[in-house]
This record gives C-alpha cells, structure tokens and sequence, in this order.
C-alpha cells in the first residue's frame, strides 16, 4: 500500500509539474500538449481502437521478442560460461553485432526476414540478446568452486553440476540482465517497426508525428510505450522474487 | 549404480607409493611423493601432520577428486570414482547448498545417485535424526549455527550408507566444547557401524582420542612419516589428559611431528593446548 501510494504523490507530482511547463511557457499544442489534451486524446484513441489496435501488435512482438532474445541469451551465456573456448570463438561475433546500431542494422534484417512479424520479433530479440547472454556468462563463472568440488564429490557431471549449482547461483545475476533485456525489448519492437511495418506503437508514434501532426497522440503512444515498459519490468521483478531465493 | 550390502561395515584402503605433483612439470609443486598407507577394513585413522603436508591432498586421492600421478590408490580393491557410493566425504568448510533446505542439502547425494524424492525425503530425515538436527529439516544454511551446519555436512556424506568416510578437518572452525562434543558423537556413530574413517586433523588430543593409529606426515612433499598404534580402550572419554598411556602417545606423536617438521608444530601446538583444556 505504502509503495502504490508514492507511486500516486509522484506521478501527480510530474502531471502538476509538466501542466506548470505549458501554462508557463504557453507552448502550442503541436509543440507540447498540456496533459488533460493528451488525457482527452488518449480517451478518443481508445474508443476508436486505434490504440488497442496498434498496442496488440506491439506487445506480441516485445512478448516474442523478449522470449527468443531472452532464451537464447540464457543458453549462450551457460556456453560462454562454461567454456573458455567458445568464449573465445563467439564473443567477438557477440560484441562486433552489439557494437553496430540496431537502428542501422534494422532495415537489412527486415529484407533479410521478410519484413514480417518474424522479422521484427528477430531485430528485437538481437538488442534483448546481449545484456542477459554477459550476465549469465559472468553470473555462472561466478559459482563457488567449493560447492562445485563439493557436488563432483557426489559424482556429479557437468551437466548436473549446471541444473544444481551454476544456474541457481547465476539467477540474481541473470535477472539483472533481464530487467536491463525486458526494457530494451520495447525499443527493439518500435525500432523494428520502423524499419518497416504497417501497425504497432511505433507506426504510430510516426503517423501523429509526421502524418497528422498530432502530437497529443503521438505522446499517447509514448505513454503507451512507457506503460508497457513498467508492467513487463514489474512482472520480470515479480518473477525473480519468487525464483531467487534471498 | 554399486552392489553395496546394507551393512558392509568398512571397506580396506590403499595408497600406494603415489606421487601428486600440481602445475607443470619441473615446475610445479610437488604435494606428495612416495607417499604409502594401508588402511585396514573399518579401522578409525587419523592423519596428522603440519599445514601444507598434502593431508587433504590425500583425502581427495581417496575420494577420487584428483588422479595420482604416481603410484596408485585403491578402495575395497578398485580406484576409487566420484558418485561410486563407496566413499562419504566431508570437508573443512560445511559446504552446504545455500538455497536448499538443510534436508535438501543432505538428501543430495541421493538425489545424484537416482533415488526417488519420497525415499530420499525419508532417508534424509534420519539421517538428520542421527546427527542431532531433526529440528533443522526446513531451515536454509545461512539460517544454521557454524556447528549445525557441519553436522548437516556430516548426516550428508553418511547418508549413501558409505563403507569409507573421509573427514577433512571438519570441526576446526567449531569452539573447542563444541568439537569434543563432536568427536565423542563421531565415537558412537563409529563404535556403533565400523566403516574405514579417516579423519585429518590439526589437534594431537583429538588424534589420540579418536584414532586406532595416528599417522603423521611430512610436510611438502608429503608422505609417512611415523605411524602410532593408539591402543587405549574405547569408548574412550572426551578427556584424556588423566590418563598416563594417552600422555605417553601425545608424547610420541608430538615427537613425531617435531621430528618431521619442528618449526612448524609451535603455531598449533598452542591451538592444541587451548582446545585440550
């Protein structure tokens, strides 16, 4: 209760603060729209369903994106962890791909993929991908040597000694990767959008933008965006206070 | 998995003039050399030497953790292998798996071997019952006392039944009321199925209050150094200090250690007096 009532004073706090912004500084509404505009807007856009409409494909593509991106990270990062050598081998490749922007990078994959949904849940798990595979990679190098002679004692192989100490003892680290992951899966889907898609928020973002020149939606969809952004980051929290075992 | 009867009792241990040599070779450290010991079938020893002596070295020979270089060591006859069933093994540190529960923790070594989760739920809470913790069963590690958890440790490397049990110095973190209570508690589960112990400790009181014979070792390289027949009637008191044979034997076994490394006996020669008083 405690925690959902300062939730409420701050973000009545940033609405009184961002209404002072455009009374003060008098702004035109193409420029920034004062809250209750955009509020007012946010209300029409959910009753025509353009938000929904838009919003649904946004969020299968981050809930996609996000597992792929996320699963694959997780496997690759036991891999890096466990050996030396494919260390070696992979992480220049892993390094060199999150060096190039995504946004430079987005066009050629959705030629590559077909411009479709696999094409945009592929540039969306490739930005998800590379904070969860180093957290796991360092998360499972991390595991007390002692319990892991302690569990080869017990005849224990490689594989038993992952799935009983190095993965259990990685998850605070992993989940740290996750929270960074899950917040990067909803600007991989908008940036995916962009490369080419016809619905979703970030299709959105630049129909009000550049299309109608109506910036109340536009922050509609960016409020949309951010919304989303904090339930996934709540529930990949929630998740790892049931998981990780304090 | 192995063929081992419900009571084997112990099972003889050999180590044969084997050498363990860490790092590269003409560079490494050299842990033991020509090291040789015979252990008889459910026989209670202790070996005892200075720090750096490769006492637990040689207690992971045994276990199987680590492959001779030279030289070979049988349990019962064969090499000994990891997960075999035939060796319990507990070291220094309690070693326990922080988010398992302490049954969990001592149920593991089942859990490796294949047995199902209501046999070894089972199996697991008498073994905590015979080490005094049958109140711990769902508290974590961290939640444990520094000599609960060693017990814990304890009823884990006991609960596969095993015809050996290796102890590493497993009480030389505890207060010194707390290790007699132990060791007199290590007695009776002895006295009470004769498996082949090995114990490595740092204390000659404890040595002599525990061992059939107290082997003592040279430090690096390690190997025997002397061998002393500990012939005191058992069960034996917690105190020995009255008892003039038991005088005469820590008498020969600090000789012994002085004789095989004398610098290095003054620093626990102290720790030994405070923990016989």
């Amino acid at each position: 209760m405690r925690r959902l009532g300062a939730g409420i004073v701050s973000l009545a706090a940033f609405l009184v603060a961002w209404k002072l912004v455009t009374v003060i500084g008098g702004y035109p509404e193409y420029i920034l729209p004062a809250p209750e505009v955009v509020a007012e807007r946010a209300l029409r856009a959910i009753g025509s369903g353009v938000l929904w409409e838009h919003t649904a494909v946004t969020l299968l593509e981050i809930i996609l994106g996000f597992a792929v991106g996320a699963g694959a990270a997780i496997l690759t990062g036991i891999a890096l962890g466990k050996s030396v050598l494919i260390e070696r081998v992979l992480s220049p490749y892993i390094v060199a791909a999150q060096a190039v922007p995504i946004l430079a990078l987005a066009p050629l994959l959705d030629i590559w993929f077909g411009g479709g949904l696999l094409a945009r849940v592929v540039i969306c798990a490739l930005i998800v991908f590379f904070p969860i595979a180093i957290a796991t990679m360092v998360g499972i190098r991390a595991a007390d040597p002692l319990l892991a002679e302690m569990l080869r004692s017990l005849g224990a192989d490689a594989a038993q000694r992952t799935r009983l100490l190095e993965v259990p003892s990685a998850l605070p680290v992993i989940f740290g990767g996750l929270r960074v992951g899950v917040t990067l899966a909803v600007i991989g889907a908008v940036v995916a959008e962009w490369a080419g898609a016809s619905s979703g928020l970030g299709v959105l973002i630049n129909i009000a933008n550049q299309g109608l020149f109506d910036t109340p939606l536009m922050f509609v969809a960016l409020a949309t965006l951010a919304i989303i952004g904090l339930a996934f980051y709540g529930l990949v929290v929630m998740v790892e206070r049931r998981l990780v075992v304090q | 998995m192995s063929s081992i009867p419900d009571n084997p009792g112990g099972l003889p241990v050999v180590v044969d003039a084997v050498g363990v040599r860490f790092g590269a070779p003409g560079d490494g450290v050299e842990a033991l050399a020509e090291c040789s010991l015979s252990v008889a079938s459910g026989s209670f020893t202790v070996v005892i030497g200075p720090n750096g002596c490769g006492k637990s070295t040689l207690l992971r020979l045994v276990a199987g953790l680590l492959a001779p270089t030279r030289g070979s060591v049988t349990v019962g006859g064969e090499p000994p292998r990891p997960g075999d069933g035939r060796v319990g093994l507990a070291f220094q540190q309690p070693r326990l798996v922080p988010w398992r529960s302490t049954l969990a923790n001592v149920a593991l070594p089942l859990e490796l071997a294949g047995v199902g989760p209501p046999e070894r739920r089972e199996r697991a809470r008498l073994a905590l019952e015979r080490v005094g913790l049958a109140g711990a069963a769902t508290l974590r590690p961290r939640e444990l006392s520094g000599g609960m958890a060693q017990r814990a440790a304890l009823a884990r490397a006991l609960i596969g039944n095993p015809p050996v049990l290796l102890l590493d110095e497993p009480f030389s973190a505890l207060d010194a009321l707390t290790r007699e209570t132990f060791n007199a508690e290590l007695q009776g589960l002895w006295l009470e199925r004769r498996r082949t112990v090995i114990l490595v400790t740092h204390s000659v009181p404890e040595a002599i209050g525990l061992a059939d014979r107290v082997v003592v070792m040279t430090p690096r390289p390690g190997k025997v150094a002397r061998i002393v027949e500990v012939g005191l009637p058992r069960p034996r008191p917690a105190d020995l200090m009255g008892d003039p044979r038991a005088a005469e034997l820590t008498a020969e076994v600090r000789e012994a250690l002085t004789d095989a490394h004398a610098l290095e006996l003054r620093p626990w020669a102290q720790v030994d007096g405070e923990g016989a008083a």
